[in-house]
């Protein structure tokens, strides 16, 4: 019975707050739902703050964690990260290649990955989720050469969603993902990109032929405003 | 020239163009419908969040006529009936008043499903 009725406030944080005061065995089941969406950013959510409620990793709630957002955060210790085990939605934004590198396969379970400015060095960190099906890209920066770009052995299939707003060295991004080991499985690709990336978008629909069954194209003249859709 | 070629798509079902009518080039659109090549497809839609200007300029109306045909063209060859999705900003009028003049041989033939959306 106290499943059902807290299960039943999943989307409300603050009633499931005030279940958590209620006794100590309303706590496991609250948390469960409390913790199911972390966001971490330099404001009000930071990490530090996270680290100071739970200073065990192994102890903390964060293998409730389904959807874990980080803006502009640098991430935690790697004990920190792989707490959040059972992350299946992951989004990035802002972030330096150092906490991508920390956290490159920390949890197994992750189907989806939204990377927005981001290095291109997160191909590596896009092959570490043998599961990734869903892939958001928004103004990635591509590695130069030097800085030792490794191709990845091996990589996800990649057979659900390819959002890919073609902002920033297209035909970079898009040549890398075509590189990836196990090609690209795509079912729906919807592409946001200007008149320079026309071949990326060519390339991209080809190197998912055999599977692409919708196709969203969003194309923006170079220069124009570019108003939301 | 804006050129996308779409011809090695062999699997897709559904094909869906977002337009901004502040820039209103449907060139792009024309010429990627051309290279269409699968047997699969089964929906074609345009969708559109903007207003449409009072008046498109000479380029871009025959822009629309070469789309007004290859949409025609597409329902003789494929039976499919384009769809265009819309959502009016101001005023009473909305993309049923202006398709007569954007495309007028779907809309003479009844072949457009237009959409208003929310």
């Amino acid at each position: 019975m106290l499943d059902l009725i807290v299960d039943h406030l999943y989307d409300d944080p603050t009633a499931l707050g005030a279940c958590c005061v209620v006794s100590k065995s309303w706590i496991p089941r609250t948390r469960k739902h409390l913790f199911a969406r972390v966001k971490f950013n330099t404001t009000e959510f930071r990490i530090e703050l996270w680290k100071k409620a739970f200073p065990d990793p192994s102890n903390s709630p964060a293998h409730h964690t389904r959807t874990l957002s980080i803006h502009d955060a640098p991430v935690i210790a790697t004990a920190d990260i792989h707490a959040f085990c059972n992350v299946v939605h992951l989004q990035l934004s802002n972030m330096d290649r150092t906490s991508l590198f920390l956290l490159r396969g920390f949890s197994p379970a992750i189907r989806s990955l939204s990377l927005i400015h981001a290095s291109l060095g997160d191909f590596n960190l896009i092959c570490s989720f043998p599961l990734l099906e869903d892939l958001e890209l928004v103004t990635l920066f591509p590695m130069k050469d030097e800085d030792g770009w490794n191709t990845p052995l091996k990589s996800p299939k990649l057979t659900g969603t390819l959002d890919f707003k073609m902002f920033w060295r297209a035909s970079s991004v898009t040549r890398q993902l075509l590189d990836l080991p196990g090609g690209l499985h795509f079912s729906k690709i919807t592409l946001l990109f200007s008149n320079e990336a026309a071949k990326s978008v060519t390339d991209l629909v080809s190197g998912c032929s055999g599977t692409l069954e919708l196709l969203t194209l969003n194309f923006y003249p170079r220069g124009a405003f570019l108003s939301p859709l | 020239m804006l050129s996308l070629d779409l011809s090695k798509a062999s699997k897709l079902k559904y094909l869906v163009f977002l337009l901004r009518l502040a820039e209103p080039t449907v060139q792009w659109i024309t010429t990627a419908l051309q290279t269409v090549e699968s047997k699969s497809l089964q929906r074609i839609s345009i969708r559109t969040h903007d207003d449409v200007p009072e008046k498109i300029g000479e380029e871009f109306h025959q822009e629309w006529q070469d789309l007004d045909r290859q949409l025609v063209q597409f329902w003789t060859t494929h039976s499919i009936r384009p769809r265009i999705a819309y959502v009016p900003r101001k005023g009473e009028e909305d993309m049923r008043d202006h398709a007569p003049r954007l495309l007028p041989e779907l809309t003479k033939r009844g072949l457009v499903d237009l959409v208003r959306e929310r």
